[in-house]
């Protein structure tokens, strides 16, 4: 193959000025929230680095995650994937099939062993054999496992691999696991969300091409620069929540006036993503800013935590039923109650017969 | 087996040499095609084989109806929101939810938004790359390819110092090494047949259609919320409209709804200045490769869709009509009733799955599902390595779906021959005039290049339907009609006990149904039966094989170790796996309840 | 009314015996008075009361609440720590909170005595100067086990407000992954409150019957912190 070329000198063939590089540099340093004297920081890592090759491997997924992708304005997709890494497998764009595109698997073990970023969409399933997602006529569990031993990190893009997601929901019958349960020996990037934003997938890989390391994770693994605060926390119709001024149902009054979602059952207070912040498709909207509560998607086991619709979670009480923690409690509290008066008037009745019984004794 | 003849009357000979391509790329989900070629390569037998299974609607069971949306939109990111709307419907079709009229026109307009932009990257980015070259596009010359653009089109972006730029990128590109997603492809290959200059265009417009196709969604952003996995709401939309009082830029207001009619403009002038002109350009030099027909114009079906006037699923009033087509009787459109057990029928002789009686289809609402991973006796290979499916036992996670007992296809140009049948102005207008323009009788419209013609032209289609739907939601605005949602049957104390609907869309891919039953208040069953299930079905009891097997029987390869005429033949039906194989996953203790009634 | 024995109202068996000092009778009513304020604020964060019109800036209802559920919060965990000092500091009582002495044969017996005697089983309350070993396990499940699950709990949700690498994120931030994620915690954390109420609700009616039938005093020594006892029956 020809000389690799670093990421500055692709950007220049493509006719992009020393100038917009520099000006580049500085929008990425400050949208991942570092100082101004990191953008010579990236300016230099993208002038002396080849482009990153990433393997971006799919399971069982709904490809939202590859869709989201392809939404982001800043870098757009089309740079990203041209200018910044070298994405030489990803089975939904690209040219090769069948063998041919097998094939590329195993010329980037060879050529980048320890080197390549391993993307993940979609998580294995392992009941059956793994056979619940075939591919090349084996269980996709093991080109996983194979092509996880020869990268250098793990990115595990949206809920799926992160936290196993729709499938993995109550009962999970293809038993869907996400990455870091089959994969513990190599650093896994947790990119929650269902999808993730856009621009936090592609901020997450510029993020490790210009600076050549891990972006810091928190205690679950998700990077901190996305990841560390709730949506509640940044949302911009926070102030209708500490007023207490709700949508009581939606259309209502309220909702015409943009009050807080929180009792139609948004997960904003218990969710951590940038929603918030940087918003959807180019930080046009985002879902309580369109009217409908967050759904918590980026949160672990988002699906089996109660309504969409209620504020307070659902628990699954003995009996196939369901009850919120309030209802739990009413019945718990009243028959305490009930309990007490019972246990007073027992005793009440115990204390007369015992009186009686004294003073027939003592008469 | 050798060779026989099936019941839909395909001639099959798997007595030559088997091409298996796993996985087939560019498609949403994963795939499996294996053909026979016979002594000049052409194809006389094919296999397709759905290789995942995710399980939703088990998944669903016990759930709040009107969560249901949620988990079932995730069925498929690519086509998204299109299970979230048919979800939706079904259980306002169990319930009898009325929505209001703009819940009715939001909807429409974020269906169209889907169809514009899906068809236009599954043009460009999923199925360009089988007809286009992109190595070629390297020794085009500017200036003719500017002369060529703007021969076709008066789209700006057209100058040879553009086209100049675009082509000393690709050139850095392909200089660095790193060829990324171009890797190991089949440029130069003999079945490539554009000039370079319609390969540099083309090539040009991948990346502009890459770059464009994130506005075309802003739609979904602005009602929704986001895009991918916008937010739907049982009974209407859960956006607010509030055009002139206090909190009006927190909802749905001017500044959005001109953002809306901005992005129909763009779209339109998208689509009618770059797509269909790409589209004729690209077709008039494949003209003779006629293949890929399959059941095209024999038996096609679709459920109709886009409401004129909310609640309202007459004929008359969809945008897109009903009805199926059958052994390639144009003259007669026959009635579709989703609701009647005699008409929709799922089997699985060949699929991984057992019934009580394997030999009976069944109705989604009395639909039964065992998941049964068990491979034929001819198998080559292991169970978990396998090199070659046996056809003759279960090969596929699909089911088999049939109408009236006919293996049918689906999909825009399923579509486009049943508007055109039933008379459709608008449809009939854009199908004979791109034959009149390509020179081509109707007939070459049931191939794998008419599936993609019409795709095209739906895309076209919808783009201009926003304007009129856009049109109609103002309409309605100005004479004073704000409300988005019908909460009146909200709270479950005031549903029925016992109730089943059903939940039609077409979405971009074709035909989509779903079938819920709503007891105490809870999903009893939920069932779906999605568009690539129809496509890529494998064979049934009766020996009838689906549209892919159908369509890529009698098409020669120039070369058996590309197989760039079986991707173009099944990229044509722009396959979505994920959507196709999801079907009910009972586990270990849950088998026999799953057993619906 | 009549008695059984004329001792009862002999002085010698009024003597009274110092049980809760100053510090244990202070922390009981702190306790109380929060987990009262806790409740009622931590109901209404949960399911907050009737939508207010207007705009945002002429209310602050949930910030309020929040504010008070935050400050009772603190009374409540810091009154705990200064309750689990005392234990060591105080007189033999103020262990009985913490320490079961359940490598006692005689605590078991006494403990199934009790359990037969609230069943209405035995007629004949054992004296005991602090706790019965009934009320003692049903303390510290309680008023130990549940107040700090109650309090690791309500911190770590606090540190969500509070930000990643707050003094209370890197103490409590721990638990939310723990307990399976924010929401889980958060439902958790309400649950425990109404867990609470029903040993409020116990509590109070136990410390009240006692008063009235059980020969001890209870709602007063609570108050003075001095036991009496009305007869000299064993």
């Amino acid at each position: 193959m020809a000389v690799q070329e670093t990421f500055y000198e692709v950007m220049r063939k493509h006719g992009i000025t020393r100038r917009s590089f520099l000006k580049f540099c500085s929008l990425t340093a400050a949208g991942l929230g570092l100082g101004p004297g990191y953008s010579g920081k990236i300016a230099h890592a993208l002038e002396t680095k080849p482009r990153t090759p990433v393997i971006w491997l799919h399971g069982l997924e709904c490809t939202c995650c590859t869709e989201s992708f392809i939404r982001s304005g800043h870098p757009l997709a089309s740079d990203a994937i041209l200018s910044m890494i070298s994405l030489d497998y990803d089975d939904t764009i690209m040219a090769a099939a069948g063998h041919q595109a097998e094939e590329i698997l195993e010329q980037t073990i060879e050529k980048y062993d320890g080197q390549y970023i391993l993307a993940c969409e979609g998580n294995p399933p392992l009941n059956e054999d793994g056979m619940y997602c075939i591919q090349g006529g084996k269980p996709y569990v093991e080109k996983l496992k194979h092509m996880a031993d020869h990268c250098k990190a793990i990115i595990a893009w949206g809920s799926c691999a992160s936290w196993g997601c729709v499938q993995a929901a109550r009962p999970n019958p293809t038993r869907a696991t996400p990455i870091h349960k089959v994969i513990l020996d190599k650093p896994v990037i947790k990119v929650p969300g269902c999808p993730p934003i856009a621009e936090v997938m592609t901020g997450v890989i510029t993020y490790m091409v210009a600076f050549d390391r891990l972006p810091p994770l928190d205690r679950q693994g998700r990077p901190k620069m996305f990841y560390s605060q709730r949506l509640h926390d940044k949302c911009y119709r926070r102030p209708h929540f500490d007023a207490g001024q709700f949508v009581e149902r939606f259309d209502d009054e309220g909702a015409r006036k943009g009050y807080c979602l929180y009792k139609v059952g948004c997960k904003g207070p218990t969710t951590y993503n940038a929603c918030s912040t940087i918003e959807w498709n180019d930080g046009l909207s985002w879902p309580v800013k369109s009217g409908h509560g967050c759904l918590g998607c980026a949160e672990d086991d988002f699906w089996d935590k109660g309504s969409f619709y209620s504020a307070v979670t659902n628990l699954k009480v003995p009996g196939g039923a369901e009850s919120t923690a309030d209802e739990i409690g009413v019945v718990l509290a009243g028959a305490a109650a009930i309990g007490v008066a019972a246990h007073a008037a027992a005793s009440v009745v115990s204390h007369m017969t015992n009186k009686d019984r004294k003073e027939m004794n003592n008469g | 087996m050798a060779s026989t003849v099936t019941a839909n009357g395909f001639s099959l000979d798997d007595s030559g040499q088997r091409v298996v391509v796993d996985p087939i790329c560019r498609i949403e989900g994963h795939l499996r095609i294996e053909v026979n070629l016979d002594e000049s390569n052409t194809i006389r037998n094919a296999v397709s084989s759905g290789t995942m299974w995710r399980g939703l609607e088990v998944i669903l069971k016990g759930r709040d109806p009107r969560d249901a949306w949620a988990f079932v939109e995730r069925i498929c990111g690519v086509c998204t929101g299109v299970h979230a709307l048919a979800s939706v419907r079904t259980v306002e079709d169990a319930l009898g939810i009325q929505i209001p009229a703009n819940a009715n026109h939001i909807r429409n307009l974020m269906m169209l938004a889907q169809y514009t932009q899906d068809h236009l990257v599954h043009f460009y980015h999923l199925h360009a790359l089988d007809w286009v070259d992109v190595v070629s596009a390297l020794s085009a010359d500017p200036a003719a390819t500017s002369g060529l653009q703007q021969s076709i089109s008066k789209w700006p972006k057209s100058s040879p110092g553009y086209f100049r730029d675009v082509q000393n990128r690709l050139k850095r590109f392909v200089e660095s090494g790193q060829l990324g997603p171009f890797a190991n492809a089949y440029w130069g290959s003999p079945a490539y047949k554009l000039p370079p200059e319609a390969n540099l265009m083309a090539v040009t417009h991948y990346l502009e259609a890459l770059d464009f196709q994130k506005d075309i969604v802003k739609i979904h952003t602005i009602f929704g919320g986001r895009n991918p996995h916008p937010n739907w709401l049982v009974g209407g939309m859960p956006c607010s409209i509030n055009v002139d009082q206090t909190g009006s830029t927190g909802t749905v207001g001017m500044v959005w709804l001109n953002m809306v009619s901005d992005i129909i403009n763009k779209s339109i002038d998208f689509v009618d200045q770059v797509y269909i002109p790409d589209l004729k350009a690209i077709a008039s030099f494949y003209k003779d490769w006629g293949y890929g027909g399959g059941l095209a114009g024999k038996n096609m079906l679709a459920y109709g869709d886009f409401p004129i006037n909310a609640n309202d699923w007459s004929n008359d009033n969809l945008m897109m009509p009903a009805g199926a087509i059958i052994n390639g009787d144009l003259s007669q459109v026959y009635e579709v009733d989703v609701r009647d057990p005699e008409q929709i029928q799922e089997f699985i002789d060949h699929s991984w799955y057992k019934y009580a009686d394997g030999s009976r289809g069944l109705h989604p609402w009395d639909g039964e599902t065992e998941p049964n991973f068990e491979l034929g006796p001819n198998l080559k290979g292991t169970r978990t390595n396998i090199e070659q499916m046996d056809e003759g036992g279960k090969y596929s996670w699909l089911k088999a779906p049939r109408w009236r007992g006919h293996a049918m296809e689906v999909g825009p140009l399923s579509r486009y021959v049943i508007g055109y049948a039933s008379g459709r102005e608008d449809i009939k207008e854009q199908v004979d005039g791109i034959l009149t323009d390509l020179g081509l009788p109707i007939t070459a419209l049931f191939s794998t290049l008419g599936r993609t013609a019409a795709r095209g032209l739906e895309c076209s289609w919808a783009a201009h339907k926003m304007r009129t739907v856009f049109d109609a939601m103002m309409a309605n605005i100005k004479a004073g009609d704000t409300s988005t949602a019908n909460m009146e049957m909200w709270e479950p104390s005031t549903w029925p006990a016992d109730v089943k609907g059903v939940g039609m869309v077409e979405a971009p891919r074709g035909a989509l149904g779903h079938w819920c039953h709503i007891k105490d208040t809870k999903l009893a069953n939920y069932q779906a039966i999605v568009p690539s299930t129809w496509n890529a079905s494998p064979r049934d009891g009766a020996g009838n094989i689906g549209a892919y097997e159908a369509s890529l029987l009698g098409t020669p390869m120039a070369n058996p170790e590309q197989p760039l005429e079986i991707l173009r033949t099944i990229h044509s039906f722009d396959p979505c796996l994920a959507c196709a194989s999801h079907v009910i996953a009972p586990d270990g203790k849950e088998l026999s309840v799953v057993k619906i009634r | 009314m009549s008695t059984t024995a004329a001792s009862v109202h002999d002085p010698k068996y009024q003597k009274a015996t110092y049980v809760f000092e100053a510090p244990v009778r202070i922390w009981h009513w702190l306790h109380a008075l929060s987990i009262g304020v806790l409740c009622v604020t931590g109901y209404f964060i949960a399911n907050p009361l009737p939508s207010l019109g207007g705009e945002a800036s002429s209310h602050f209802l949930m910030g309020y609440l929040r504010m008070i559920h935050f400050i009772a919060g603190y009374v409540f965990a810091i009154a705990f720590l200064v309750r689990i000092y005392w234990a060591f500091v105080g007189n033999k009582y103020s262990r009985e909170l913490f320490v079961l002495p359940f490598w006692k044969g005689g605590w078991w017996k006494d403990l199934f005595h009790e359990i037969k005697y609230y069943a209405f089983l035995t007629r004949k309350s054992h004296k005991i100067m602090g706790h019965n070993p009934l009320a003692q396990t049903a303390m510290w499940l309680f008023n130990v086990l549940l107040t700090l699950f109650l309090i690791f709990t309500g911190f770590a949700l606090y540190a969500e407000g509070l930000g990643e690498g707050s003094w209370a994120d890197t103490w409590f931030g721990w638990v939310i992954p723990a307990l399976d994620g924010s929401q889980n915690t958060k439902m958790l954390h309400l649950l425990s409150m109404w867990v609470m109420l029903v040993f409020v609700v116990i509590h109070i009616y136990m410390a009240i019957r006692a008063d009235i039938m059980d020969r001890e005093s209870s709602v007063s020594t609570i108050m003075g912190g001095w036991r009496t006892f009305k007869d000299d029956q064993p």
